[in-house]
């Protein structure tokens, strides 16, 4: 199945895919919109990520998602790869999947049979593997317009600009009478997919947010989390098993260090106490 | 600036007198646009991948998966059977069929290196057989149908253990893992390291790297089997004078052999020769008897190509006084070669070449081991080896700075060399021929503000920012002799002789006086010889230096030719082209005098032409007397041939010979460079990021030619040695399979990684080339990975970190300050 090409096309280029029927969903009309329904902001598959990271409703609706895609490889890449597509390919240390986990994103998945929707928690099931049968497209992908005191903030290391990071964190945060009421993160590259910091999240829920909470939130941004492998990291970042990615020790802690510096830009953005 | 005395001593080769610089340079010393420009920037270049001939044919090679197996066999019959393939050689037939290919290690008979593997694979990547096809679609899918079985042998990966293994063996012919060891001692080290007040020790860890030039390595073979004659387009750099290795390998009269060069994207040493790709192509050509393209694709390159770097383990100790001044240095190096010698240790000669930098260091010990182990045979990449020597020594400067409580500018301000020591010899024996050291290190301070950088530093750390500033006073050999590779076999039994690494044009003037010059090495790989063979024709002759037409004359009837490498073409061409004027100019000369009926002493060159003295109505344009050349025999002197024409081989400018027991390793690469980089680093400590806020690079290669262009020099040299410093890594696993591929993980800094680096320049000429020109090709890589580890020690002070590893990635970074946490 081919959106932009992001992603299949080197595989293919490297031999690594070779399939035997390929699906390009470019000519199909009416699937790259990027519009407001409500309070959501609804990205249909084919649109680009140079749409969304261009469009100034993104920005001002869910700015997560803006920054997460100004991330994303490079600017020629971002003219072709598409921001579903991204998501549907459900790599483990990409910015978009770990958006929409934090965003609490629902997708809408079409086959010949129908429609059905999931929650971003529930569609990504491994490296590379989602809920989405080998029949179904994802059509479209729906996030929640940022209301009131809202802040958000997406924040990365990667080796070199462009790459996809060692570890990113996807915070959005709502803020009222200097409290936290309401917080989302999500980390990448530090699991088999992209996972939400529960334990970070429990701890600056209803606090005040001052320095040292947000340092504690950091701390147990990985502490659910098994260690992993070499080998086995490296397969949740490329289909190849002998990348020298870095080990896990190292990524959990730019992951801590990603989410405290999302989580403080996220609390300025919201305009609550620091 | 002045020029230094030629030294006494009796050389193998010197150029004729170096001409004085002229009185007014016209063009040395401008910027100019490349001559190449035109074509290059709008898309005409033609790079060997645009070239397709008539009925032309395509090769991809099948590679080992296994990093160290026996080939039981290879079952090509499905392959040949495919849709349009043509031929399919496996290894065991081409080595029926085939010569080995050149090898300038040691003993290549003991460890025979082949175009594809003939008995066992040696690495992953190897190539095991060739498929040519209509299409190279069709090339690749056959690819796939080719069965071949294998018996696993243990691989052989950790260089320091291979060399204690004498039962797993790379190459059984050898006996051992290690294909060359040697220490050399150079002067009193016992006596010095006795006396020193102090020892500084440190062992140091150089990554495996590769260069990567735009377009990989590639050839395309055309045999006439009607003539017996191949032509080989290719895009390697290595010209006229090793072509016959070629024909050695592929069974052809050398005469018959015309190796033609194209541009290129860049070669960085990784195109220097390219053996494998000219024989492939050329074989699979002779065998189908249509013309054969072979192209490396990007992991072609990467697992297989011949560019892989150093791969070094240094202990490395210097002994020195209490105040800071130097006394002598040892070096204990083992270097993890991969599965073939190809160059010999000739990366630890380039190495010797400048062994105690810029430094007075009285005596050296080296030691090398050379090891083989299951990983791609290193090649030829920017610095040859002495990118490695001038990073653990500027580590070791850097570290006695820290132990005896010095500035690292202070320490290093003490013990260069002066400028009235040139030409100076270091111990083991080369000789630099000039510098002034001192200057680029203050023109450096001042570029960089080091004083105000380092109140701005104490500010920043106040806040708690780690912020590093770091300096390298490097030098760069340029110009090489050959000595480098064979001075390490002194067999007594083998009389010694050496070349002096020619380089020759051709210059024709025309009818009506328009310039012609004939080059016999590479056209444009990044460095623009074009353009500095017009602007060296141009300042002779006093034309525009983009009315000069520059071929390219390929091997076949060629003068020699070296190529670039070793920072020498720019020199050499000088050299050559200034010749070749001269005896066209002297022809002019007569012709004129002839002509005019004046004796030849009352004329002179003035703006293009010859002219009396004193009589500017009378004279003679170079058109004027090309015309009389060509066309009016009756005009010329008794004698004189008709036409206007000349070759001209300009050898080596300075090489002496290695003493016999070679305490003494004589004069190889005598046009010494001299550099400092000043660079500002800031390094998060959570995440090992590096972030480089300023950088200063001041170089000294001689008479400048085009500064816009070796600006570029330094730039792109730059770039890769911040790869080198802190991104680049070729990895191996524990079972010697490759862990990087891409670029994906093999991470070459961006235009967005790499910073502006603020140029200067100080020319202190060479007293025994053209113009004062030196090399200065391989800068910026020679000298930034010491600058910028200098800094991120610098920057981590506080915590005791020192960088003793490169790359410095940020997850290594991150580490060390773990460990001297806990």
């Amino acid at each position: 199945m081919l959106a932009g090409g992001q992603s299949l096309l080197p595989m293919l280029n490297l031999r690594l895919a070779e399939p035997a029927h390929l699906v390009d969903l470019g000519p199909i009309p009416d699937l790259g919109f990027v519009r407001r329904e409500r309070d959501r902001l609804v990205v249909g598959a084919t649109a680009r990520q140079s749409a969304v990271e261009h469009s100034a409703d993104v920005r001002a609706l869910v700015p997560l998602l803006a920054e997460a895609v100004e991330h994303v490889a490079h600017p020629p890449i971002r003219h072709r790869g598409t921001v579903v597509g991204s998501i549907a390919h459900a790599s483990a240390v990409a910015e978009l999947p770990c958006a929409a986990l934090a965003l609490d994103a629902r997708l809408t998945l079409l086959s010949a049979d129908g429609v059905r929707t999931v929650d971003a928690e529930e569609f990504f099931t491994g490296p590379f593997s989602t809920v989405a049968r080998s029949d179904e497209i994802v059509a479209q992908v729906e996030f929640p317009v940022a209301g009131p005191g809202t802040g958000q903030a997406w924040s990365e290391f990667s080796l070199r600009r462009g790459n996809f990071p060692v570890a990113g964190a996807a915070v959005s945060l709502t803020v009222a009478d200097g409290r936290i009421v309401d917080v989302s993160i999500a980390v990448c590259g530090v699991a088999d997919r992209p996972v939400r910091a529960r334990a970070a999240e429990q701890v600056l829920r209803g606090a005040v947010a001052d320095e040292e909470t947000v340092e504690r939130a950091a701390a147990a941004t990985t502490s659910g989390l098994a260690p992993r492998a070499h080998g086995d990291l490296a397969a949740h970042i490329l289909p190849v098993s002998a990348a020298p990615v870095p080990g896990w020790a190292y990524r959990a802690s730019v992951a801590r260090a990603q989410v405290r510096r999302a989580v403080t830009t996220a609390l300025t953005r919201a305009g609550g106490t620091r | 600036m002045t020029q230094t005395d030629i030294p006494t001593d009796v050389p193998v080769a010197t150029a004729p007198a170096p001409m004085a610089p002229h009185k007014d340079l016209k063009w040395i010393g401008r910027s100019v646009k490349r001559v190449e420009d035109p074509k290059l920037l709008r898309g005409l270049g033609r790079y060997i991948d645009d070239v397709v001939l008539p009925g032309m044919l395509h090769a991809v090679v099948l590679r080992s998966p296994h990093a160290h197996a026996r080939i039981v066999s290879v079952d090509a019959e499905r392959a040949r059977n495919a849709p349009g393939v043509v031929a399919v050689l496996t290894g065991p037939e081409a080595a029926a069929r085939f010569a080995p290919l050149p090898d300038s290690g040691p003993a290549p008979d003991k460890h025979v290196w082949r175009v594809l593997a003939a008995d066992k694979v040696r690495y992953v990547g190897e190539g095991v057989a060739v498929v040519v096809a209509e299409t190279r679609y069709q090339a690749e899918d056959a690819r796939t149908l080719i069965d071949v079985t294998y018996d696993l042998l243990d691989p052989i990966v950790d260089p320091l253990e291979a060399a204690e293994n004498t039962d797993d063996l790379v190459h059984e012919a050898l006996g051992t893992n290690v294909a060359y060891e040697r220490t050399f001692t150079f002067g009193e080290v016992a006596h010095d390291f006795a006396t020193a007040d102090v020892v500084v020790r440190d062992r140091l860890r150089w990554g495996r790297q590769t260069a990567h030039p735009l377009d990989t390595t590639a050839a395309i073979g055309d045999y006439d089997p009607g003539t017996g004659e191949m032509v080989v387009h290719t895009n390697s750099i290595s010209m006229t004078w090793l072509a016959f290795g070629a024909a050695v390998a592929l069974g052809i009269p050398s005469n018959k052999l015309d190796l033609r060069p194209y541009i290129s994207g860049g070669s960085f040493g990784s195109k220097q020769f390219c053996w494998r790709s000219t024989v492939t192509a050329a074989m699979m050509s002779k065998i189908t008897g249509r013309p054969v393209k072979y192209v490396e694709d990007r992991l072609d390159h990467q697992l297989n190509g011949d560019q892989h770097g150093s791969d070094r383990y240094y202990d490395v100790e210097l002994a020195l006084m209490r105040d800071g001044t130097f006394r002598s240095l040892k070096i204990d190096c083992v270097d993890d070669y991969g599965a073939y010698i190809q160059f010999g240790v000739g990366s630890h000669g380039n190495a010797l070449a400048q062994v105690t930098g810029p430094y007075r260091i009285t005596s050296t010990e080296y030691r090398v081991r050379a090891v083989l182990t299951n990983k791609t045979q290193q090649g030829a990449y920017r610095g040859f080896g002495a990118d490695a020597g001038n990073w653990a020594l500027e580590r070791i400067v850097d570290k006695a700075a820290a132990e005896l409580g010095m500035d690292p500018v202070d320490i290093r301000r003490r013990n260069l060399i002066p400028p009235d020591a040139f030409p100076y010899h270091i111990p083991s024996g080369n000789m630099y021929d000039s510098g002034n050291y001192e200057p680029v290190l203050d023109h450096a301070l001042e570029r960089f503000g080091y004083a105000g950088w380092r109140e701005k530093q104490a500010l920043m750390r106040a806040e708690g920012r780690k912020v590093g500033i770091g300096i390298v006073t490097a030098n760069e050999r340029s110009v090489y002799g050959a000595t480098e590779f064979w001075f390490w076999f002194d067999d007594k039994d083998v009389p010694v002789k050496t070349t002096s690494t020619p380089e020759g044009v051709s210059l024709t003037v025309d009818t009506v006086g328009n310039l012609t010059v004939t080059l016999y090495s590479t056209p444009f790989w990044g460095n623009s010889s074009d353009t500095v063979a017009a602007m060296l024709v141009a300042e002779e002759f006093d034309v525009d230096p983009a009315d000069v037409t520059v071929v390219h004359h390929g091997t076949k009837g060629g003068l020699p030719a070296a190529g670039p490498g070793g920072s020498r073409l720019t020199v050499m061409l000088a050299g050559a082209v200034t010749g070749a004027a001269k005896k066209i100019k002297d022809k002019l000369l007569r012709i004129a005098a002839h002509d005019m009926e004046v004796d030849e002493a009352d004329l002179e060159w003035v703006d293009g032409g010859y002219q009396v003295r004193g009589a500017e109505d009378a004279r003679r344009s170079t058109a004027d007397l090309a015309m009389l050349a060509y066309l009016v025999k009756t005009a010329l002197p008794a004698g004189e041939e008709s036409g206007l024409a000349a070759n001209f081989v300009y050898d080596h400018p300075h090489l002496t010979m290695p003493k016999p027991d070679r305490s003494d390793l004589g004069s190889f690469y005598p046009c010494v460079g001299h550099a400092c980089h000043l660079v500002a680093v800031e390094v998060d400590p959570e995440t090992g990021a590096v972030d480089i806020l300023d950088y200063v690079a001041v170089h000294d290669s001689g008479t400048l030619v085009n500064p816009r262009s070796y600006d570029g020099q330094i730039v792109g040299g730059t770039a890769q040695g911040v790869g080198t410093a802190l991104s680049e890594e070729l990895t191996y696993d524990a079972g010697g399979n490759p862990q990087v591929g891409t670029f994906w993980d093999y991470l070459i800094p961006t235009a967005l990684d790499v910073p502006e680096v603020d140029f200067g320049h100080e020319q202190t000429p060479s007293p025994i080339t053209a113009h004062g020109i030196k090399g200065g090709g391989e800068a910026g890589r020679l000298m930034a990975p010491g600058a910028l580890s200098a800094a991120i020690d610098d920057a981590l002070r506080d915590h005791g970190v020192r960088v003793t590893e490169l790359p410095a990635t940020p997850e290594r970074i991150v580490g060390w300050l773990r460990k001297e946490e806990t």
